[in-house]
């Protein structure tokens, strides 16, 4: 019955009603509505003379607009299931705009492109842009897998490079470029997928310029890496797969300070610490450190140097704090073995040291809390001060460093007596809490009354068992007692250089 | 422009070619890029650092296999020269050529794809070969509008640029046409040249400036002294100008994490009220910049304790209610509504975002979307007589539209209903504009 619609109604009142089908149908009939009207629709395209640049766009937006709302399959069994047939309307897609594509094509061959030629390849290049964004972005994509949505991916970079699209200008250049009608964000993430797809999966990799510089490649991939992390962070490991490729082929050491100042550079690694302490996914976070310490690697001195006073001014947790404080270790080792530079020798090093040998609470530092940073930050006093040949040839530094390690082990000590004194009465409370309720036990199995209320001796009402609580009591004395033995052991250190000296 | 087709080189030919004929290009001349030129460009007309260039090239190995080629793609390659964004043997290459010419560059591996090569296509520590057409090159445009456009005349050292809050300290020529109407050293701070005479392009170029760099900006009006002129310079209206200028040193200033909260909440007050001196001479874009920073520092922030909150959120909330107003001011719609939006999502009924939203949907024609707003303004204050004078413009806009729309339909069926009686057949109509653009929103 369509078709004979098709074959006798103009084309134009055929559009808006076919399309007006297509708005505000049950989810579940959206797939079964377009599959059905995708032939028609083509055919009635494929009369227009005039105008049908636009005509295929608004139906490629309209259509698109519907199979957004579909939920995107994101396991094998899923996307082969296909409940919603969200994988056949996208195959359907690509047919139905091939076409179209060829149409492009042909016109590229010859000299003169007509507006209407400009204008279809822009409605192409919109419909790719709009399919990165969804359904691709959200898909589980792996090239060992030939899925539907993957191969639905291929077509679309195909048809990129077939309306002769430079991918260059679209990835790096597209400051550049304003006719594209996407909301920026959305446009980013379209770009943020491509990135994705061309330099992780490789797809038309060939034909990709091979003279940018990996430096270069990197500085326009952290745009789509932040933007990944801050809008995906935790559902899809895209933004990690593209920060280490890019990061691959960096060398080490080699990343200029400058770098960090742009937006991106910031945003990456900040985002990526919250990945690191909020995120309840074990193998994210296992990822995320990696990569994270593949781009401290890369970073040069100055840069590593700047990144960690920022690291250690803005991150307020001790186990990031801890993990930067090890990196500093291996910095200043690696400048000892001849590779010296200012940043982690003399005056810069300091003042490093006294981001790291600091407790910004004072007394009232939760030490328990802090126990990571504090360690580390001990573990590296110890070492700088048994290598500490190079710094000792500048008089104020060392007497710098000698100051800010002075008051720091004082404070120190200080927390390290408050908490002990804390800790300890709260363990004599537990035991003689636990002496009362025995007794209480006893005197209940003798007499026939049932003792219903129980004694609560201690303030903290927590819901470990007394056992737990008794065992983390301990451990915490336990911790300041490491603490301590590791300060008196900088304190021998300090008296034998001394001696030495003298 | 053609050039020959892919002459086969063997190893052998290729090094004798480049022992015999090749100049070595390298600033230090350590023979990593050796050039040869097959066909010489125009005369004296070289890229500068920094220059946008159109090439197209074909990379070889010296064994003669090509593994890269623009031709291929029929795609001219595009890059910014001198920046590092290509292999060093095109930075350096590439700003020996020019225009026009064509040449072979031999290249060292250090200079081109290094120990690790590339994975599929080149093996590790290789020689290259490249052949390049200069096709052609036009100075660097800073911002997505073209209306500050740079050429470096001579590069700046180091790895950082000035920053927001920087001094700067400079030598500027200014001119227009070829008279020189600025000629001075000067220091400012960067987002406050507007306090020394010193236009919004100098100003916004500065981010991307070396110490010691000697760069000319090309300034469109916008950018430059705008509809208004400048009579001290005896500048008319909507000229554009050229500023040469040589920055000798600045003093970075602290970046948002380099800041305690406090160091943020006082420096946030005097930036506000730079902020609101600019709005009121009227100029918009540097109020913008003022107020942008604030939101910058404290977007992130969260303050201990009630007051500090407070404090942190009111100014944030002023800061895009003024930026909100200085869009309208400039016609940047979108921009209006989004910090607008922010506004609102922090403080549901604030009138005044809510206003301002109103009018920027109003001046973007989304009609409804307006009344909503205007009528919503009523509702929190329903004193407010400028909303209620507002509604009565969108109700009237509104009626305006559908008359329109009926009269063209109205019209379209009179048309073709007269068209079918006379020939008795259907054919293909042609649609007046409006019905596409009514298709377009979809």
């Amino acid at each position: 019955m369509l078709h004979l619609f098709v074959k006798t109604c103009r084309p134009n009142e055929l559009l808006d009603s076919m399309l007006e089908i297509t708005e505000g149908i049950d989810p579940g009939a959206i797939s079964e509505t377009i599959l059905a009207l995708l032939p028609h629709l083509q055919s009635v395209l494929l009369r227009l003379d005039e105008g049908k640049a636009a005509c295929v766009g608004s139906t490629l937006s309209a259509l698109q607009k519907q199979l957004s709302r579909l939920p995107v399959p994101y396991t094998e069994q899923q996307e082969e299931a296909d409940e919603y047939g969200l994988c056949r309307c996208s195959a359907a897609l690509t047919a139905f705009a091939e076409p179209f594509v060829e149409e492009v094509k042909r016109t590229d061959g010859n000299c003169a492109a007509t507006a209407e030629d400009e204008e279809l390849k822009i409605e192409l290049l919109k419909f790719c842009m709009r399919s990165l964004r969804a359904p691709l972005l959200e898909a589980e994509l792996k090239h060992d897998k030939k899925s539907p949505l993957w191969l639905f991916a291929v077509e679309i970079m195909v048809t990129l490079s077939a309306i002769k699209e430079p991918l260059p200008g679209l990835l790096f250049f597209s400051s550049l470029r304003k006719n594209i009608l996407m909301d920026n964000n959305q446009f980013k993430e379209a770009r943020a997928c491509l990135a994705y797809l061309l330099f992780v999966q490789l797809i038309t990799i060939d034909n990709f310029p091979a003279v940018f510089s990996h430096v270069f490649i990197l500085q326009c991939n952290m745009e789509y890496i932040s933007q990944l992390l801050s809008r995906y962070a935790v559902n899809t490991t895209l933004f990690s797969a593209l920060f280490t490729k890019s990061l691959e082929r960096v060398q080490d050491n080699s990343l200029p300070v400058s770098l960090l100042d742009l937006k991106s550079f910031y945003s990456v690694p900040h985002n990526l610490r919250r990945v690191l302490t909020d995120c309840p996914i074990q193998h994210l976070v296992s990822a995320s450190l990696v990569v994270f310490q593949v781009f401290i690697n890369k970073l040069d001195a100055e840069a590593k140097h700047k990144f960690f006073r920022c690291m250690l001014k803005t991150s307020n947790h001790a186990g990031i704090e801890s993990y930067i404080i090890k990196n500093i270790r291996n910095q200043f080792e690696f400048s000892m073995k001849g590779n010296a530079n200012d940043w982690f020798l003399g005056t810069e090093f300091i003042s490093l040291m006294r981001l790291v040998l600091r407790l910004p609470q004072g007394a009232e530092t939760d030490l328990l809390g802090s126990m990571d940073k504090v360690m580390e930050s001990l573990n590296l006093l110890r070492y700088v001060l048994i290598r500490d040949e190079e710094l000792r040839t500048n008089e104020d530094v060392w007497e710098e460093l000698c100051r800010i390690k002075e008051e720091y082990l004082k404070m120190l000590r200080v927390c390290i007596s408050i908490s002990r004194a804390y800790y300890s009465s709260e363990l004599k409370a537990l035991r003689e809490d636990q002496k009362l309720k025995a007794k209480e036990a006893r005197d209940a199995a003798r007499s026939t009354k049932l003792v219903k209320s129980i004694t609560v001796k201690q303030e903290k009402v927590s819901n470990m068992s007394p056992e737990v609580q008794h065992q983390v009591l301990q451990s915490a004395l336990v911790t300041f007692d490491l603490m301590e033995s590791l300060i008196v052991r900088i304190e021998e250190i300090t008296e034998e250089k001394l001696n030495k000296l003298n | 422009m053609t050039t020959d087709q892919d002459l086969p080189m063997d190893h052998q030919s290729s090094t004798a070619l480049f022992a015999a004929k090749g100049i070595d290009v390298t600033t230090n001349k350590d023979q990593g890029v050796i050039k040869v030129i097959k066909h010489p460009g125009v005369d004296g007309d070289r890229p500068m650092i920094g220059d946008r260039v159109t090439v197209h090239y074909t990379g070889k190995l010296v064994t003669g296999k090509k593994f890269d080629c623009s031709r291929e793609r029929k795609e001219p390659f595009c890059f910014n020269v001198g920046k590092g964004q290509v292999l060093r043997a095109w930075d350096i290459g590439v700003l020996s050529m020019q225009r026009g010419e064509v040449c072979t560059l031999l290249c060292k591996p250090e200079y081109a794809y290094g120990a690790a090569g590339n994975p599929d296509k080149i093996p590790p520590s290789s020689s290259v070969v490249f052949e390049m057409e200069l096709i052609k090159f036009e100075g660097e445009a800073l911002t997505g509008d073209g209306g500050i456009v740079r050429r470096i005349k001579v590069k700046g050292e180091g790895y950082t640029n000035p920053n927001d809050g920087s001094v700067v300290n400079v030598h500027l020529e200014g001119r227009c046409g070829d008279r020189l109407f600025d000629c001075r050293d000067v220091s400012f701070i960067v987002g406050q040249a507007e306090d020394k005479s010193i236009p919004l392009g100098v100003d916004r170029a500065m981010d991307k400036m070396q110490k010691g760099e000697c760069c000319l900006l090309y300034l469109k009006p916008k950018y430059g002294f705008g509809s208004e002129g400048k009579p001290e310079y005896k500048i008319g209206p909507d000229k554009d100008i050229v500023y040469e200028v040589t920055l000798k040193d600045f003093q970075r200033a602290k970046d948002s994490w380099e800041m305690d909260l406090k160091e943020k909440l006082d420096v946030s007050a005097e930036v506000k009220n730079k902020g609101n001196q600019y709005f009121k001479a009227g100029r918009y874009y540097q109020a913008v910049i003022q107020y942008q920073r604030i939101i910058s520092w404290l977007e992130i922030e969260y303050g201990t304790g009630e007051v500090q909150q407070k404090k942190i959120q009111d100014y944030i909330l002023t800061s895009h209610l003024n930026l909100a107003l200085c869009f309208l001011r400039l016609k940047e719609f979108t921009q209006a509504v989004d910090n607008c939006n922010k506004v609102i999502e922090l403080d549901e009924n604030n009138e005044k975002a809510l206003y301002r939203r109103g009018e920027a949907r109003l001046c973007r024609n989304e009609f409804s979307l307006a009344l909503a707003d205007f009528q919503q303004v009523l509702q929190v204050n329903s004193a407010n007589r400028a909303a209620r004078a507002q509604i009565s413009i969108c109700q009237s806009k509104i009626k305006e539209h559908h008359e329109k729309d009926k009269k063209t339909y109205a019209n379209m069926f009179q048309k073709f209903a007269e068209r079918d009686a006379k020939t008795g057949k259907t054919r293909t109509i042609e649609l007046p504009e409006r019905t596409f653009q009514w298709r377009q929103k979809h």
